[in-house]
């Protein structure tokens, strides 16, 4: 009936019904291989979030009208999680035998890239299937080390078809991407059957902040090799200190909702050697000031990290410290942003004096960082350079708050009469 | 007179194999054991003498070696001169094969298949296949049957190669002294005549096709026991058959056109590739009820042992339970033939680029596999090692499912492995059941995530260190004093005699007669009762129970256990401190189990079964158990044995 359902809609409003039927097509095709792929199209799920409640209170009811699969469009998206199906040839060619031409973007595995030499067999990342003038674009998310989900890149080798389809258009691919594992819902709409993140509108949201840069890990290893790890037990001791401090001062952000990034030596350390500065002594963080929550303070020491000092004051260079375990300590600095820069300040706690540090503007990216999805900035070369200045590659181990960074200005002094306020050592 | 030194390093120990397979089956008979003991000087002194001898001749080859060398260059200068260029359409091949002392090729068309002239190295018969329709290279192989069981190995091998493929042989060094009848005769019967006289030296080559024709054969006979045969090159024209003739014709399925692409490269693999009636590439053994590991990552640490690699495969594929989905492994080098048999079996296979040399490189291999492995499944908090050679048992993973939360909620312990070091045929007896031992086993084993990630992977020995990852997992810098839960029957079957730590002789003393177990499902007892402070109610309950035999006897006699079954008894031996083994390493040689070092303790006992009966040996006064010994009983003390004996402990390969 699906089929008369579709020809009445279509005739009636002048929509395409051709999308609904590949679309059916496509979902004929996944469940008889028992793949469990779910509904991720930008479009149509900004319709459906629309109408989530009656979507949800009436799974199976039949459609009065084709209202999402009918919009004439060139792609419709849908995600595939890999640990769920097998690499089965049987699939293609069941699809071929249905009429769909296909093609399959393969690329190699990110998870092995951190691995000295290590050659995987290459993995897909995506998937096309067109039937008539539709496609169907289906994305292949992976489970990495940090507990989310990962889609690689879409790029086309130079033997490919280019004008497949209009690439340039879809919703994927442009940016490797990562999400957190979505709950889905089983929904019928427009009397098709198909799994949708259970929470459409921040699926959505998540889906516009969700570029992925993987860690330099080419770049890190010749840094090693210039510059040999340090191996010593010291090292060890403290990487493993710095990566619990850093998950836990992660899980507790998240828990609150505050977005943050990593910042200043942890930064550096993740862009140029994928790994934790061993001699660097702290964890830092950046957050934007306007996410600044006062229940950040008593969050940190709930969970076991008392405040060791509080600088400035959310008006103005702000900066919190909270002692971590054995001397680890936790930097959280804020960033106020500015037409054309953002900075954050900095403030000598015997002298009352002011610093401040300026970035130029900059975006966040997620990446992958000891087993953690963690934010840092899009436009990490621009942001260290700032901070550390051309010479970043050459490790230092001396370093001068005050006078080394490259971006700091002095920003006069405190009045005597607030360093109660703003200058708060524990 | 220094040529009258004693033998080289590597040659007593085949002298002692022998000698103790011979010693311990007249052991009881008095008669014999002067006979014995005669026998022993005169192989001795046979021994002697053989070793000077070669001792002479290396140096005389050292000598003769330059002259064969600027020989070797003439040859290929001709070859560069001359390019050939192989044609597809092609129906006739021309190959070379040479074969003198120190180095062997064979050229296909002008192409070098083989080349050897390592030293010190690749001695015997090599044996090249070749795909009759395209002449491509399908195995490679050497057989050193100047050693034993090798000829073994090549009939095994010859059989198992296709009808119709094209064989290449020839002879490196020496490659008779232990070419038993049973292999010449097949070569004789692949059309070889001059195979069942091959003798001592002598250099040979050979191309024939398996069940047809021969296309050449030539030998240069060795003039005296001191010195090689000539050099000989043959050079000859194999003719082509088509395409259609070398393939079989199996119904299209994706699992045979797996086997088809697998087949068509390489040879070797016997029924596997059988046109009529192919062996099975997929097992689908019974599920495991509540399977508590199927979603654990399988790390399968491969180097280029292909078909170690296959049969290891196959028992793993065939264990109840197994989630081929979760297997990855890991080939050590950018080997292609270990990569085929991985996807033949349609598993996934991840390479390395070797990055330092032997052992270090093994542990660098190690650790980039762990690495990867939790990388590639990051919601798993243990991961299951295995080698590729290692026989899987067919409970392995039921065994595993049983005991898997031990692991995840008890940290005292270090690791869950599936090889018992002790487990011998003689002195394991009980499938259900498990110890917890301070020593680290490996050969199956699994690795809970959090002690890879927060302490082993951060320190891991660097490339330089030249460590052994085994043994450095065993340091107590690592182990912190954790124990190990094994079963008494082990899970796994160490199989591999071709390794970097193996060669025959340990194998055979330390391996062959070690007990696998082979009934599926086993229910395992009191799993709980493993549990670190349940051990030691256990262990005293058993203590309690057992009964103390007659230490005036001799431990190592057999009458020294009464002819029961089903008991527990339990012995007190002399131990000073926590790392005083005297008396335990010569108990542990004369009862014919590990004795290399320490493997199995748990606090100075260690537990195992002699004629059926629960056997404990308790270290005294180190072990706390120590409580446990009537005051009337007084520890034995057995004496380190005097050097000569003591010069087993490192294996090094035989040399000529």
């Amino acid at each position: 009936n699906g089929a008369a359902f579709s020809k009445l809609r279509g005739s009636q409003s002048g929509q395409d019904s051709t999308r609904w039927h590949v679309v059916r097509k496509f979902l004929g095709l996944i469940s008889s291989h028992n793949i469990p792929v779910y509904l991720i199209d930008p479009l149509i799920l900004g319709l459906v979030d629309k109408d989530i409640e009656q979507i949800r209170s009436s799974p199976d009811g039949p459609s009065p009208e084709c209202k999402y699969f009918c919009a004439p469009r060139d792609f419709t998206t849908f995600a595939l999680l890999d640990k769920t199906w097998k690499h089965e040839v049987g699939f293609l060619r069941t699809a071929e035998k249905m009429g769909f031409q296909w093609l399959k973007i393969i690329n190699k595995d990110p998870r092995l890239d951190g691995l000295d030499d290590l050659s995987g067999m290459e993995i897909p990342l995506h998937y096309i299937f067109k039937l008539a003038s539709h496609a169907i674009h289906l994305v292949v998310f992976y489970e990495r080390s940090g507990n989310f989900l990962w889609h690689g890149p879409l790029r086309l080798k130079q033997h490919m078809d280019r004008k497949f389809v209009p690439f340039r258009k879809l919703h994927f691919g442009r940016y490797p991407g990562a999400y957190e594992k979505p709950e889905l819902l089983l929904v019928s709409i427009d009397d098709l059957k198909v799994q949708i993140p259970k929470n459409p509108s921040s699926f959505l949201e998540e889906m516009s902040h969700s570029r992925f840069l993987e860690c330099r890990y080419r770049e890190a290893r010749a840094f090693f090799q210039l510059y040999p790890d340090d191996a010593s037990l010291d090292a060890v001791e403290f990487r493993k200190k710095a990566k619990s401090l850093l998950h836990l001062a992660a899980l507790t952000l998240n828990n609150l909702g505050v977005k943050f990034w990593l910042s200043s030596g942890t930064c550096l350390g993740w862009y140029r050697q994928c790994n934790v500065i061993p001699h660097s002594k702290d964890v830092d963080l950046g957050i934007f000031i306007r996410d600044y929550k006062a229940d950040i303070i008593p969050a940190f020491q709930k969970a076991g990290l008392p405040l060791k000092h509080k600088f400035g004051k959310v008006e103005d260079s702000l900066e919190l410290s909270f002692q971590g375990e054995d001397d680890v300590k936790l930097d959280i600095f804020f960033f106020y942003e500015e037409d054309d820069h953002v900075w954050n300040g900095g403030t000598q706690a015997k002298s009352g004096k002011k610093f401040k540090y300026l970035f130029p503007k900059f975006t966040l990216c997620w990446t992958e960082f000891v087993e953690l999805r963690v934010h840092v900035p899009c436009e990490t070369l621009q942001y260290v350079e700032a901070n550390y200045g051309p010479e970043w590659k050459v490790p230092v181990k001396t370093w001068d708050w005050k006078s080394s960074p490259s971006n700091v200005q002095d920003n006069g002094v405190w009045p005597i009469d607030e360093w109660d306020n703003v200058i708060q050592i524990y | 007179m220094d040529e009258w030194k004693p033998s080289p390093a590597g040659k007593p120990h085949k002298k002692r194999s022998w000698y103790l397979a011979w010693k311990y089956k007249l052991m009881n008979q008095r008669a014999l054991r002067k006979l014995c003991q005669t026998g022993a000087v005169l192989f001795l002194l046979v021994t002697v003498i053989v070793n000077i001898k070669l001792i002479l001749d290396t140096r005389r080859a050292a000598y003769e070696e330059e002259e064969e060398s600027a020989q070797d260059y003439d040859d290929e200068m001709l070859n560069v001169e001359v390019p050939r260029h192989p044609v597809n359409n092609k129906k006739v091949l021309d190959v070379e094969v040479y074969s003198s002392r120190s180095k062997v090729y064979v050229a296909v068309d002008g192409t070098t298949v083989l080349e050897d002239e390592a030293r010190e190295q690749g001695r015997g018969i090599h044996v090249i296949v070749l795909n009759q329709a395209t002449g491509h290279v399908m195995a490679k192989r050497v057989f050193d049957t100047y050693s034993p069981h090798e000829d073994e190995a090549m009939v095994l091998f010859l059989n198992m190669v296709a009808r119709g493929r094209i064989l290449i042989f020839t002879i490196k060094d020496e490659g008779s002294f232990h070419l038993k009848e049973t292999a010449k005769n097949v070569l004789k019967s692949l059309g070889s005549q001059v195979a069942p006289f091959l003798s001592w030296r002598d250099m040979w080559t050979f191309v024939g096709k398996k069940g047809g024709e021969v296309y050449g054969e030539k030998h240069a006979k060795s003039p005296a026991l001191s010195t090689w045969g000539d050099p000989v090159l043959l050079k000859t024209e194999v003719h082509l058959t088509s395409v259609e003739d070398a393939e079989c014709h199996w119904p299209d399925t994706e699992l045979n056109r797996r086997r088809k692409r697998f087949c068509s490269k390489v040879e070797g693999y016997g029924s596997v590739c059988s046109c009529k009636d192919p062996t099975p590439i997929e097992f689908n053994p019974d599920p495991l009820k509540d399977n508590k590991v199927f979603d654990v990552p399988v790390a399968v640490i491969a180097g280029n042992r292909p078909n170690y690699l296959y049969r290891m495969l196959r028992s793993l594929l065939s264990a109840q339970g197994v989630n081929p989905q979760m297997i990855t492994v890991f080939i050590d080098g950018y080997y292609e033939e270990p990569m085929d048999v991985v996807e033949l079996f349609g598993l996934s296979g991840i390479q390395h680029t070797p990055i330092s040399i032997k052992n270090a490189r093994v542990s660098q291999h190690y650790k980039a596999s762990l690495t990867a492995t939790f990388n590639l499944f990051p919601d798993a908090k243990f991961a299951v090692v295995l080698e590729e050679d290692l026989d899987i048992s067919v409970d392995f993973f039921s065994f595993l499912s049983q005991s898997i939360h031990l692991l995840e909620e008890d940290e005292s312990l270090y690791c869950i492995s599936a090889w018992n070091d002790q487990g011998y045929e003689h002195t394991a007896e009980d499938p259900s059941l498990l110890y917890r031992v301070e020593t680290m086993p490996g050969l199956g084993w699994v690795l809970r995530k959090s002690l890879y990630k927060d302490e082993l992977e951060p320190k891991w020995p660097t490339p330089e260190k030249l460590w052994d990852w085994d043994m450095w997992m065993r340091m107590p810098e690592q182990r912190k004093g954790r124990e190990c839960i094994i079963p008494d029957i082990s899970r796994s079957y160490h199989f591999g005699i071709v390794g970097l730590n193996m060669n025959g002789y340990f194998h055979e003393a330390y391996f062959k007669k070690h007990k696998f177990n082979t009934v599926p499902n086993v229910q395992l007892k009191n799993v709980e009762s493993l549990r670190k402070d349940n051990y030691e109610t256990e262990i005293h309950r058993l203590l309690g129970e057992a009964e103390v035999l007659d230490h005036s006897k001799n431990p190592c006699e057999d009458s020294f256990v009464p002819d029961t079954e089903g008991r527990v008894y339990v012995m007190f031996i002399r131990m000073e401190q926590e790392a005083d083994f005297t008396t335990w390493t010569q108990l542990a040689k004369c009862l014919h189990i590990w004795d290399l070092d320490v493997r199995g303790n748990h606090k100075g006992l260690w537990r195992l079964f002699r004629k059926k009966n629960h056997f404990l040996v308790v270290g005294v006064p180190a072990s706390p158990y120590s409580s446990k010994k009537p005051s009337s009983v007084t520890p034995i003390y057995m004496e380190p044995p005097a050097k000569e004996e003591g010069a087993v402990a490192v294996p090094a390969a035989e040399q000529t």
